[in-house]
């Protein structure tokens, strides 16, 4: 772009001379006496060894195999995919047997235990490898109360914060599925912008399988301090991505960090055992639309797929066109109520950009209660 | 040689030290940029806010400045656009309309010239409009406003090129 161009000066200008308008206060001692509030230690309950974890402990006597993912790497970075791929578009992705294959365990030297934290024996089974497979990545999203947004409270509040949802995307991998989502999950930015994840900064080495618990262990944890339920909910995202690569059997996950068990994750979590996967209806999403992603090109006519939880089965959809204004809206029903469950609709629009919208609506007051929405290009 | 000792003065910052420089020398250009997003200074403060609290926990993995402000801008930025699309939603009759118009009196000082800049600005798409105040104001590379939006180089030139192009037209016709 040529500096010199009239309309670039002019664009400078006018929003510097705009943005000067705006003094703000100073902020800093309130800004650091909450960065200190949200560091202050948590209470630390004490450390219980679970049946979770002497189940992992009688397995190693039995004599297992450890398996690291290692090398960062060589390692498939991981493609965003449009859409839930046709067969094997549910909530835990294709059945995937795991194979036995028996490898020798890199005799470690033991390490000085923290008092409270576990060494977790490193044993168990890798997922096989596989060569292209498309899994499911969870991501935390806002799923936007209509009146709450409304009322746009300065400081976020516990309510706030809990329409937090889990929202899925898909990725091509090629590697072993369950590592390779965590990777994605901890290491790259969702292909939404209005999804996010507290667990950038957090290195996976290896996810094990043994005696029907998954073990996911870290290299570093992720270094957020997040809230009580962003961190709740962040441990679902990585239990539901977790299982959903796994494919088969929701089993509990095991998080260590060094093959330790026991170290807090975001400061709060207890991982002394394994964590449950918790209720679909109280972590997913209500409503979001899998299919065309974020920025997608697409021609029309565009079929959009999602998943919604719906009273009534009844998802309200909206395109906007954001040149135009022009506004196709209309209703679909998903495939059952009450549950989570798949819905489809047609589109058919004209070239240029545009806002796809699916929401649910309130049986109470009529307002928006959950949403997500997808900008695409619509190109001939 | 300077700058090397000057990088391990930095990395040897401990939170509140970086904090407090990073505060003092991008702050207000952060709310500034915050602002122009969303034209409501209130919530640009907050957002900001927000971020160099989240920035302060991490300060130990960024380690230096730079990435520290990489790292605001872009959780500003997040934050923003996510505000944005929510009052997007929120008020369908009035999709553009802006939460905090300004008073008579702030309106005045305003110069003509940038009143219709930033009027037209309001017609854009929200993500154009990112892309143009990132561009304009932040005076960042094509590459640094693909990394502050996380989307492709590639998006950011179409984004601009056609946010140009609108802006051009629109602003032809009101001169």
């Amino acid at each position: 772009m040529n500096n010199d161009d009239p309309f670039d000066e002019l664009m400078r200008r006018s929003l510097a001379d705009e943005a000067n308008r705006v003094e703000p206060t100073d902020a800093l001692p309130e800004i650091l006496n909450r960065a200190h509030a949200v560091r202050r230690p948590v209470v630390r309950r004490p450390w219980v060894v679970t049946a979770g974890l002497a189940a992992v402990g009688t397995a190693a006597a039995v004599g297992a195999f450890t398996v690291f993912n290692g090398n960062l790497n060589t390692a498939n970075e991981g493609d965003a995919v449009a859409g839930a791929p046709g067969t094997t578009a549910s909530a835990s992705g294709a059945p995937d047997t795991p194979r036995s294959e028996p490898t020798k365990a890199p005799t470690q030297p033991p390490t000085n235990a923290k008092p409270s934290t576990t060494a977790v024996p490193k044993t168990g089974l890798r997922e096989p490898s596989a060569d292209a497979k498309t899994v499911p990545v969870y991501w935390l999203g806002d799923a936007i109360a209509g009146k709450d947004a409304a009322k746009a409270s300065t400081k976020p509040t516990l309510s706030a914060r809990s329409t937090i949802r889990l929202y899925r995307t898909w990725s091509k991998i090629s590697g072993r599925p369950a590592f390779e989502a965590v990777r994605i999950m901890t290491t790259q930015q969702p292909n939404d912008y209005d999804y996010r994840s507290f667990w950038k900064g957090a290195q996976v080495s290896s996810v094990t399988q043994n005696d029907g618990i998954v073990t996911v262990d870290f290299k570093e944890f992720p270094q957020t301090k997040a809230d009580e339920v962003t961190a709740a909910l962040s441990a679902q995202q990585l239990i539901y991505t977790v299982q959903g690569a796994l494919g088969a059997g929701n089993h509990p996950v095991q998080v260590t960090y060094r093959g330790r068990s026991g170290v807090p994750l975001f400061g709060q979590i207890d991982t002394s055992g394994p964590l449950n996967r918790a209720q679909a209806a109280d972590v997913q999403a209500l409503v979001s639309i899998e299919s065309p992603t974020e920025g997608m090109l697409v021609t029309s006519p565009i079929t959009v797929q999602g998943l919604a939880t719906a009273f009534e089965t009844t998802v309200n959809y909206r395109a906007t066109n954001l040149k135009s204004r022009q506004v196709v809206a209309s209703t679909v029903n998903t495939d059952e109520g009450q549950k989570s469950s798949g819905f489809s609709f047609p589109l058919d629009l004209k070239p240029g950009l545009w806002q796809i919208e699916a929401y649910l609506v309130s049986a109470e007051d009529g307002s928006i209660s959950d949403l997500d929405s997808k900008t695409v290009e619509v190109v001939r | 040689m300077v700058y090397e000792e000057c990088v391990t003065h930095e990395s040897s910052w401990n939170a509140d030290e970086a904090l407090t420089a990073v505060y003092t020398a991008h702050y207000t250009s952060l709310v500034r940029l915050a602002a122009l997003l969303l034209r409501d200074t209130g919530t640009a403060e907050e957002i900001v806010q927000d971020a160099f609290v989240a920035m302060h926990g991490r300060w130990h993995r960024l380690r230096d400045p730079h990435k520290a402000l990489a790292y605001l801008r872009t959780a500003v930025v997040n934050r923003t656009r996510s505000r944005q699309r929510h009052l997007v939603v929120v008020d369908k009759h009035m999709p553009r309309s802006l939460p905090d118009e300004p008073s008579a009196e702030q309106a005045a000082l305003r110069t003509a010239e940038t009143d219709r800049v930033i009027e037209a600005m309001r017609t854009l798409p929200e993500k154009q409009r990112t892309v143009m105040v990132l561009r304009y104001y932040g005076d960042l590379s094509e590459a640094e406003i693909a990394d502050t939006m996380g989307i492709s180089r590639g998006s950011v030139k179409s984004h601009a090129a056609r946010a140009s192009k609108s802006l051009r037209q629109v602003l032809e016709q009101n001169l």
